[in-house]
This record gives C-alpha cells, sequence and structure tokens, in this order.
C-alpha cells in the first residue's frame, strides 16, 4: 500500500473532527485517524516476499517485527480510548439529552 | 538494586492493586507506606548513583537498538522528586474525604506510577503508551465527580489529547523509518545523519504539536481551563501542579535533547508561543469570576512563562524556565488546595460571593496569601527568583520586556480580585476541621519561602549554576512590586470590578471541539512553515 493513501486516511480522519458537531462521529474520526496511522507503520515494516522473523532464518530476508508488535499496541490503547469515550457519549447523552457538541458546550453554563 | 527505577513504576501500581482488591477504607493507610517505601527507595537510588548523576538501565540484554531501557539525569532525577512530593501531598490532603473511595485512590496512585514512568522512560514509543495511558486515567479522575459539566470536560480533554498523541506517534514512525531505532540517546547521537531531510523535519513538526496540546500552549489550550475547572479540588491542584509539567519535561527531553543536533532554529518561534500563551491565559484569567476558573486559566499563562525561559536552550534563562515550573508546582497545587477547602466551606465558587475568609480560616488565608504572593513575583517568595531568571534573556529588548510587564502587572490584578475573598466580616459557617490538609499544605508553602530565600545554595549544590544574578536586597524590586500593586489595583477597581460588556464577551468565549482541531491544523501548518523555511 502506498504511504500517500496512509496519509489521505489520516487526513481524512482530521477532516472530520475539524467538521463533524456530533461527539460520537468525532470519536470515529480518531478511529478513522488511528487507522491510517497503523496502515502508515505497517507500510514501513512491510518486505515484499519476506519471511517470518524467527531467528534461525539468519541470512533469508525477514520482516522487521519492531512496526507489528508495536502497532499491536497501539491498536490496544485505540480500543481503550474508543471505549471509554463512547461510555462518557452515554453519560453526557444522559445528563444533556443530546450529543451534539454545541448543545453540550452550551448547557449548564450558569 | 540496579533494577530500582523500574520499582519507581511499579510500587504505586502495586499500592493501586492492593486499594483496589481490599474493602473500600479498610486499606486506605496503606498508601502511605506505599508512598514512604517509594521516597525510601528514591534516596536510596539517588545516594548509589555516580558523581554526575547519570543512570542507564537496558532491560533484558545489551544491546540499546532493540532494548527497552530507562535513563535519569538530573532533570529526570529533579522531576521525580517533585512528584514525590507532590503526591505525598495530595494523599495528605485527599485522605479524609476519599479514604472510603478505594476506586479513586486505585486511579490516583496508578497514575504515580505512569507519570513516573513517562519520566524516566528512553523509549520513544514507551514515551506514547505512558502519554496515552496519562490521558486515559486524567479522564477518569476529571469524570469522577459524574456531573455533567465533568463529563464534558473529561471528553473534550480525551478526544483532544488522544489526537495530539497521535500526531507523536507520526513523528516516532518516521523517525524510526530514518534512524531504524526510537532509543532517544541513539537517535540524539545519529540525529545529524539524517536532520536535513525532510521527513525528520516533518517528524519534529509533529513531535513539537503533539507535546504543544498537552502543554496547553496557545491556541490549543482550551481544553485545560474545562478539565481544571470542574474536576474535584484534589485533581485540580494534580493536574495544574504536575501533569501539565509532563509535557513540559517532553518538551525538554525532546525539542532540547533529542533535536539538539538537528539545528533548527525554532528558539524565536517557540518563545512567542510562549508569550503569546501567557497573555492570552492571562487575558481570560482576569474576566473569570469563578475561583477555580481563575487559577486554571493562571496555569496557562504560568505555562507560557515557563516556555519563554525554556525556548532558550542554555543559560540563565533556561534555569529560569526550568525553576518555573518547580516553583509553580507548588505554590499552584497550594492555592487549588486552599480553593477546595475555601469552596467546600462556602458551598460556592463566585469570587463576589465569598467574603471574610482572613477572619474565619485563618490559616487557609495565611496559605493562601503565601501563594498568591508567590504566583505574582514578590520578593521573598520563589516566584520572584524564577521571573526575574526568565528576565535575563532579554533584559535589554525594550519590547519583550514590556510584554513580560503586562503579564506581570496582569497576574497581580487577577488575583487582586481573587484577594477579595479574604476580606470582610467573620462568617458564621461550619466545615470540618482537618490538620492533616493543613499539614501537606504549610509543607508546600515552607518550600514556596524557603525556594524564596535559599536559592543560591540550590543553585549551586544541585545544579551548579550561579544564580546571584538574581538580587533579593536589590531596592529596586521591591519598587517594581510596588508598582504592579498600585497599577494593578487601579486597574482592579477601575476596569475589571465594573465587568463592561467586553469583558462578559471574553468570559462567556467557547472554542467548539471541530474549531480546536481547525485551529490544530492550522497551527501545524504554521510551525510547519517555520521549521521548513
Amino acid at each position: 500500500m502506498n504511504p500517500i493513501l496512509t496519509f489521505i486516511i489520516i487526513l481524512i480522519g482530521f477532516y472530520g473532527l475539524a467538521t463533524s458537531k456530533n461527539i460520537i462521529k468525532s470519536v470515529f474520526c480518531v478511529t478513522i485517524m488511528e487507522t491510517g496511522i497503523i496502515l502508515l507503520f505497517l507500510n514501513l515494516g512491510q518486505l515484499e516476499g519476506g519471511m517470518i522473523p524467527i531467528l534461525d532464518r539468519l541470512g533469508i530476508d525477514i520482516v522487521d517485527p519492531i512496526p507489528q508488535a508495536l502497532m499491536i499496541t497501539t491498536i490496544v490503547i485505540g480500543s481503550t480510548i474508543t471505549s471509554l469515550a463512547l461510555m462518557l457519549c452515554i453519560k453526557i447523552f444522559h445528563h444533556f439529552g443530546s450529543i451534539e457538541w454545541k448543545v453540550v458546550l452550551r448547557r449548564g453554563d450558569k | 538494586m540496579e533494577l530500582l527505577p523500574l520499582l519507581f513504576v511499579f510500587i504505586p501500581i502495586f499500592t493501586a492493586v492492593i486499594m483496589y482488591l481490599f474493602k473500600p477504607g479498610k486499606w486506605a493507610w496503606f498508601v502511605f507506606v506505599g508512598q514512604t517505601i517509594l521516597i525510601a527507595s528514591f534516596i536510596f537510588y539517588v545516594i548509589g548513583l555516580p558523581s554526575d548523576l547519570t543512570d542507564l538501565l537496558i532491560i533484558g540484554g545489551t544491546n540499546q537498538m532493540i532494548r527497552i531501557s530507562f535513563y535519569n539525569d538530573i532533570t529526570s532525577l529533579s522531576f521525580i522528586a517533585l512528584t514525590l512530593l507532590m503526591w505525598f501531598v495530595i494523599l495528605l490532603y485527599t485522605y479524609n474525604t476519599n479514604r472510603k473511595e478505594n476506586k479513586f485512590l486505585f486511579f490516583l496512585m496508578f497514575l504515580e506510577g505512569i507519570f513516573l514512568g513517562l519520566i524516566q522512560t528512553n523509549d520513544l514509543f514507551n514515551m506514547f503508551v505512558f502519554l496515552e495511558l496519562i490521558t486515559i486515567l486524567v479522564t477518569i479522575l476529571i469524570a469522577y465527580k459524574k456531573t455533567g459539566s465533568s463529563f464534558r470536560a473529561s471528553i473534550y480533554y480525551l478526544l483532544l489529547n488522544t489526537v495530539a498523541a497521535m500526531m507523536f506517534l507520526i513523528g516516532i514512525i518516521l523517525i524510526y523509518y530514518s534512524y531504524g531505532t526510537i532509543n532517544i540517546q541513539l537517535v540524539k547521537q545519529m540525529m545529524g545523519e539524517h536532520s536535513d531531510t525532510m521527513t525528520i523535519k516533518v517528524a519534529y513538526i509533529f513531535m513539537l504539536s503533539g507535546i504543544s496540546v498537552k502543554a496547553a500552549l496557545f491556541p490549543l489550550f482550551t481544553w485545560l481551563p474545562k478539565a481544571h475547572g470542574v474536576a474535584q479540588s484534589t485533581i485540580s491542584a494534580l493536574l495544574s501542579g504536575l501533569v501539565v509539567k509532563g509535557a513540559l519535561y517532553m518538551l525538554i527531553r525532546i525539542n532540547h535533547q533529542m533535536f539538539l543536533g538537528a539545528g533548527y532554529q525554532t528558539e524565536d518561534m517557540i518563545f512567542w508561543i510562549g508569550t503569546v500563551t501567557s497573555i492570552i491565559g492571562v487575558m481570560f484569567a482576569l474576566t473569570q469570576k469563578d475561583l477555580k476558573q481563575i487559577l486554571a486559566y493562571h496555569t496557562v499563562s504560568q505555562v507560557g512563562i515557563m516556555v519563554m525561559g525554556l525556548s532558550h536552550m542554555e543559560g540563565l534563562s533556561y534555569m529560569g524556565g526550568f525553576l518555573h515550573i518547580f516553583n509553580h508546582a507548588l505554590f499552584k497545587s497550594l492555592l487549588f488546595m486552599g480553593a477546595g477547602i475555601v469552596i467546600k466551606a462556602y458551598q460556592t465558587k463566585k469570587v463576589y460571593e465569598i467574603k471574610g475568609v482572613f477572619k474565619t480560616m485563618p490559616w487557609t488565608a495565611i496559605l493562601l496569601i503565601v501563594g498568591m504572593l508567590s504566583i505574582s513575583g514578590a520578593p521573598f517568595f520563589n516566584g520572584f527568583v524564577s521571573k526575574s531568571l526568565v528576565k535575563y534573556a532579554f533584559k535589554n529588548d525594550m519590547i519583550k520586556m514590556v510584554l513580560f510587564t503586562i503579564i506581570n502587572i496582569g497576574t497581580v490584578t487577577s488575583f487582586i480580585k481573587f484577594s477579595t475573598i479574604l476580606f470582610g466580616k467573620k462568617q458564621d459557617i461550619t466545615y470540618p476541621k482537618n490538620v492533616k490538609q493543613h499539614l501537606g499544605m504549610s509543607l508546600i508553602a515552607l518550600l514556596c519561602i524557603l525556594i524564596g530565600i535559599f536559592y543560591n545554595e540550590l543553585g549551586q549544590f544541585v545544579y551548579q549554576v550561579d544564580l546571584s544574578y538574581v538580587h533579593l536586597f536589590d531596592i529596586l524590586s521591591f519598587v517594581d512590586y510596588a508598582l504592579y500593586l498600585i497599577v494593578g489595583y487601579l486597574f482592579y477597581h477601575y476596569v475589571i470590578h465594573k465587568d463592561y460588556k467586553p469583558l462578559q464577551k471574553i468570559r462567556e468565549f467557547q472554542l467548539t471541539f471541530e474549531n480546536a482541531n481547525f485551529l490544530y491544523i492550522v497551527y501545524i501548518v504554521i510551525i510547519g512553515i517555520v521549521v521548513i523555511l
């Protein structure tokens, strides 16, 4: 996959963050951005025709394992953040009756 | 015990797990045991260090390229000492009210472990992981009050800071792509090899922009007053005093150390970002009517002053910015804790509705006065030392001095407004007396005064820097401060107190989330243009 394409995915996420007026949409724009970043990093570690990185295959072209190890961690963190944000969305809906940024930020500002 | 740095991360987490596992309230005293063990092991660790106070711990092998490592030097040791002190005081402050809340104590102690990890790590990806964990834990702690406004503030905080951390991650990816390692010390040594390429410049831009959101620099500070204004006073003190400084620590690690060899000329840009942050923060603080909002906006403005100092790579101004981090941690947490006691006793946050604190609760009032004198830079208090040092680099530059004076007068004015709560008749209110809270706060207040008087010794013995540039008994500094007070009082009496229309407009100004993100894109583009050209 071309790195330019992954950058486009990141920019789509950013565009969504700068325009969406709904909290849940913002949460998913963050997720989209994160997916783009994960693809970007995996993309840099890939090798056409590379083997699995096991130590006794020295001399054969192997795929760089570090990006994959790091991106698994990123995926875990990302899912944690998504679930926490969605939980907060539910609570916000109970308190304000809406999940529009405009309504939520204005209401209760006594 | 070469693995002690790892224990600094795991002792608080272990304490946190004990809090969570056992019956609420029964084992709460164990936080103090854990904290004492932590402080003891830290002292043990510092005694065992070589004379240059640096230590590199590589976990699970010797090859730095592929192993995780922890690195400590005088900067990180100072931050660890500050963290341990602050957590001790915060625990003393919160013990009586939150002893039965075992989940609260769990998240609080967990945050300490993660914060110590962020300070010690020598690995960019681990830094990102700790950063995200801090974001998650702080989100939960802000939302802990379970009111509508705290949920609103916490989701704003969570999403904006996650976007910032993602930007930081892009920078890490590009660095790994160019250098083949994410070890900060190794990248620092190899920095010259690729620093001219576009990839590393883009990496620098993204990392700096991520740190800027975390440090609440203009125009990305909008999450900070929301979050710090609505959280519990304990959490506000912790966030304003310490967690914001985590981002400034990253600024030192990344901008001052890792990208040192790259030689991007960004000192001026960072200086002006700091100045604008400081002025805007003061401007918002002047219009607020809520005790905690005033303090929260002052955190923004003081962070601006720290960045003004830190923008110089070395010398007395850098030292001033560095010391201001510690001084601000002391007096801002003192102010937040004092304000918390006052708010709890009076059941209101409005500045103009609270009267007669000095007669009603004298000891709290004295501690608040120490905090206010420190933050406004009165001689004999610690704020004076670091602010004078920050001024050193531009003492001959007229425009910068005028701007700094404006910031100072703004600070004095808004604390004159803050101090109106002290005056007035004794109020007939009952509030729970709590010796532990005042014990911790008095410790911090004492440190504020001690640093303000014995700064020379501190500079000589700890940092090997000669701080005799600051004259304590210079008559001019007293005259300066008196003038600030007079101008500030007039300004308060004739402008701020009248609450004109434009001031109300500024107070009610709200930046929506999508506009904050739009500003973030603009910010990235602007620093991009400055760095690349």
